[in-house]
């Protein structure tokens, strides 16, 4: 079946970051359950343009093959996503893939997506369990936190939340909703709950909470899920409980 | 650890009190605004009434000046720097909060163009001496007419939500279901305020006084 079906992909390329960047479009055969990695790939085993001219294998980040590695985002007919989980049979053609707009381009696909992890070290995005003692055993974690906190913990960092924020763009640094979360999730943790005003501050730091501006676009773009319109209410929550009424003691 | 460290910055505090005055109290303003306007429903001689009790009210310079002015200065300017740093993308993400955040920054600049012009004809031009007649004697201009009802709309759908905005940027509507009455509350402001609105100027434009039968002899 799907003999002589076609696959027609236009793919934006850039060499660098100070290259200009090209449009090429490929046709290929198509396979089912294709999707937007094996297009990819299947380029890459004969990188051949549509109008039959050579070309090279397109640079992309991709690991996992399941959406949950995060690495493979990008925007597929102009829209933000995971590009493991974007099936053929269910895009326009011809499929337009391109860059992430938001992070600094690597090359063709591939972009750095390094401030997603500054940021996670700016909030102290982690549970300090290391002493030069033994600590000893946590508190216990109620199943009421592990619940609310299981779907937090499973951001992926793939930057769709950044990506498809009207916040984050060139006049600003907002740090997005995937981090936003996060300081949620550890602060909600009875141990990660020691460095909650450390957090807490950090996020009301340059770019922090007070630039999400409630579009609420990310909670739609996340690919796992995450309620995090929520999280950033929470976070909003005792922030400025912190901020405001804090030096009051 | 150093002190600074749990200090949040300058541009919390600011953002936070762009949030706080649109509400208190510009939106509280716009309330009582809409409100005392009303008596024009009522009649013309209400009217003045109502409008000449607020023109004599005690310490009227520093009530206006500090519970309205400078907070609406305030909450206009850094709305446009606001307004500056967002990057609309409603065409690639047509989500509705996606078109509501970018209705919001536009209707906020034109609210704030609308009330600037507002408070030069209504209140500079007048001496702060409004009467039923200067008002009704400036809707019968077609263009004032109808900057007064894009301004009314405007006004009325950046208070509407901006209440939905600021029930969820204070972790007030924390849950996805409470968010959602925050939205309905906001649609019912927005609304309110804009039905109001219109029927005052309606009331300008064509003498029209249906409350009048309030008034017995």
């Amino acid at each position: 079946m799907g003999d002589g079906k076609q696959v027609i992909v236009k793919v934006k390329r850039q060499a660098g970051p100070k290259q200009p960047a090209r449009w090429e479009e490929f046709s290929l055969k198509w396979r089912p359950s294709m999707n937007v990695i094996i297009c990819l790939r299947d380029i890459a085993e004969s990188p051949v343009t549509r109008d039959g001219k050579k070309t090279t294998p397109i640079t992309y980040d991709s690991n996992c093959l399941e959406e949950i590695c995060g690495s493979c985002a990008m925007l597929i007919n102009g829209k933000a996503r995971m590009a493991c989980s974007a099936l053929v049979d269910q895009l326009d053609q011809p499929i337009r893939i391109e860059p992430m707009s938001k992070f600094p381009l690597v090359r063709d696909l591939a972009v750095d997506r390094q401030f997603m992890f500054e940021s996670l070290k700016r909030v102290k995005a982690w549970i300090p369990i290391d002493g030069t003692y033994d600590l000893g055993e946590g508190p216990r974690v109620s199943p009421e936190i592990q619940e609310q906190g299981y779907p937090l913990s499973n951001c992926i960092s793939c930057g769709n939340c950044l990506e498809v924020c009207p916040q984050v763009n060139e006049h600003s640094q907002f740090v997005g909703a995937a981090i936003i979360s996060q300081v949620r999730l550890f602060n909600m943790h009875p141990t990660g709950a020691m460095n909650k005003s450390e957090r807490l501050a950090a996020i009301m730091g340059p770019g922090g909470i007070q630039d999400c501006a409630n579009a609420q676009n990310c909670v739609h773009a996340c690919p796992k899920n995450i309620p995090l319109t929520e999280s950033i209410a929470a976070v909003n929550r005792d922030a400025w409980k912190q901020a405001l009424l804090g030096w009051l003691g | 650890m150093s002190a600074t460290e749990t200090q949040p910055d300058s541009s919390y505090f600011l953002r936070k009190l762009h949030s706080f005055t649109g509400l208190l109290p510009v939106g509280a303003f716009l309330a009582e605004h809409f409100w005392s306007n009303s008596a024009a429903l009522v009649s013309a001689r209400k009217y003045d009434d109502v409008s000449q009790d607020l023109q004599t009210i005690p310490f009227r310079l520093i009530v206006e000046w500090g519970a309205i002015f400078l907070p609406m200065l305030f909450h206009g300017g850094y709305g446009v720097y606001i307004w500056w740093r967002g990057k609309s993308n409603v065409s690639a993400y047509p989500w509705v909060g996606n078109w509501l955040y970018t209705a919001q920054r536009y209707t906020g600049l034109i609210a704030f163009a609308y009330i600037g012009w507002h408070l030069y004809t209504e209140r500079w031009l007048t001496h702060g001496r409004s009467t039923y007649a200067t008002v009704a004697h400036d809707m019968r201009n077609p263009w004032y007419l109808a900057f007064f009802v894009v301004g009314v709309l405007a006004s009325s759908f950046h208070l509407g939500v901006g209440v939905w905005n600021f029930l969820c940027k204070w972790g007030l509507a924390a849950t996805a279901r409470a968010q959602q009455a925050a939205g309905r509350l906001g649609a019912v402001v927005g609304i309110t305020f804009s039905v109001v609105g219109i029927l005052i100027i309606l009331s300008f434009r064509l003498n029209w006084h249906p409350f009048a039968f309030y008034i017995t002899k």
